[in-house]
């Protein structure tokens, strides 16, 4: 079969399928790569505080319906997320950190262990996070958490069976400067012990 | 100078740039389309645990947050959480409670398809009372006009939602896991009902 007088068809109908695979491997990547743009970072924390409002840019959108989660206001606190530890390694249940002071000035706080897709990692202890209020703090005021599988005195956070997790800081009710960059040694730090 | 590329790539330069415009168009088309696709949105979720509790109009108290059971994701373990799930096209909503002004309670005013219009914390309260009323244009306009006239201001919070299908999302915050009851009692005594415009 002769082809050479649809030679252009072919080729438009390659560049349309092409384009189209493209372009949604494009989108695919770019929903996967976070909430869009404008993030605030400190340290191995990263903020959104633009998904909270009304000026949510396109991408952001896009993020949360698809994973169906409901942000935090503007005017109501920030929520950061860490995927790594302080020195940039991704957080492994199989090792044990400590989440050392300090702590950006907020109302509350709270630090939360969360899968990666947002959901509570079950775990033997039932507790899922510390607050400002309920953390054990030593008499200067200083506190740290611990986050390993097994039993720690004091503050213990236990990622159970997950293999992976996040931590979530969230401030509320913070008068922390969301236009300008903040400052990573005034946030908590992700230490890494070891790993089993 | 000659650069020496064969013709029959520079033939296929044409239907490279068409396959770019093409893979370019199809991302913001989707990244756009996206919101309104999306068939687990926030918005579903929270509408069909509404349906499913009674009863599905007002306020609808979120169950405890457990692993496996969580009505959204990302949401904070230290909360009690509580939605009203509205379609103004029923009518415009009213949200009303007292604050103590010890413990944190947030409300976040959620368009159609992720977009949020209004937040505030208990901290924005009113003389201790938080009274919002969430209407569509239309209704808002008919309540100012029907203002006008003698009578005192109002007290209550005006906000044009842009989208008629929406929801308010309440959070309590427990400060300690044994406060979870009296953060959940706190969002019982929060009213989130629709209500009639004033006649004429």
């Amino acid at each position: 079969m002769d082809l050479k007088p649809y030679a252009n068809y072919l080729r438009a109908a390659s560049a349309m399928i092409a384009g189209l695979l493209i372009g949604l491997f494009a989108t695919v990547l770019s929903l996967n790569a976070g909430y869009g743009f404008n993030s605030l970072r400190a340290g191995p924390w990263t903020a959104w505080p633009h998904i909270g409002g009304a000026d949510i840019d396109p991408y952001a959108r896009a993020v949360i319906s698809r994973s169906g989660e409901a942000p935090l206001g503007r005017d109501q606190g920030l929520a950061f997320i860490a995927r790594t530890d302080s020195d940039g390694a991704p957080l492994n249940a199989e090792c044990e950190y400590r989440i050392v002071d300090p702590l950006p000035a907020a109302r509350f706080w709270t630090i939360a262990l969360a899968s990666p897709d947002g959901r509570l990692v079950a775990n033997p202890t039932e507790r899922y996070g510390y607050s400002s209020v309920d953390v054990l703090r030593t008499e200067t005021g200083a506190f740290e958490i611990g986050v390993a599988r097994e039993a720690r005195p004091g503050n213990w956070l236990s990622p159970g069976n997950a293999r992976g997790f996040v931590v979530m800081l969230r401030l509320y009710d913070t008068p922390l400067d969301i236009d300008s960059t903040p400052d990573p040694h005034s946030f908590p730090h992700i230490v890494k012990l070891g790993c089993a | 100078m000659r650069l020496n590329i064969p013709d029959r790539y520079l033939d296929l330069l044409p239907w490279l740039m068409a396959t770019l415009l093409v893979a370019g168009i199809v991302h913001i088309v989707s990244v756009l389309l996206m919101p309104t696709i999306a068939p687990r949105d926030a918005l579903a979720r929270l509408a069909a645990y509404a349906k499913s509790a009674a009863p599905a109009e007002g306020l609808v108290l979120l169950p405890p947050m457990a692993p496996g059971a969580e009505t959204l994701p990302f949401e904070d373990p230290a909360f009690a959480e509580a939605v009203c799930v509205y379609d103004l096209a029923k009518g415009p909503l009213r949200v009303k409670t007292s604050v103590d002004g010890e413990d944190y309670l947030g409300l976040s005013f959620h368009a159609n398809a992720g977009r949020i219009y209004h937040s505030m914390t208990d901290r924005s309260a009113i003389k201790g009372k938080i009274d919002i009323v969430v209407g569509d244009e239309r209704q808002i306009d008919a309540l100012t006009s029907a203002d006008e006239g003698d009578a005192p201001p109002p007290q209550e919070v005006r906000l044009t939602a842009p989208t008629k299908r929406g929801f308010v999302l309440i959070r309590s915050l427990a400060k300690r896991p044994s406060d979870q009851e009296r953060a959940r009692n706190r969002l019982s005594a929060i009213t989130c009902q629709r209500f009639d415009l004033p006649q004429g």
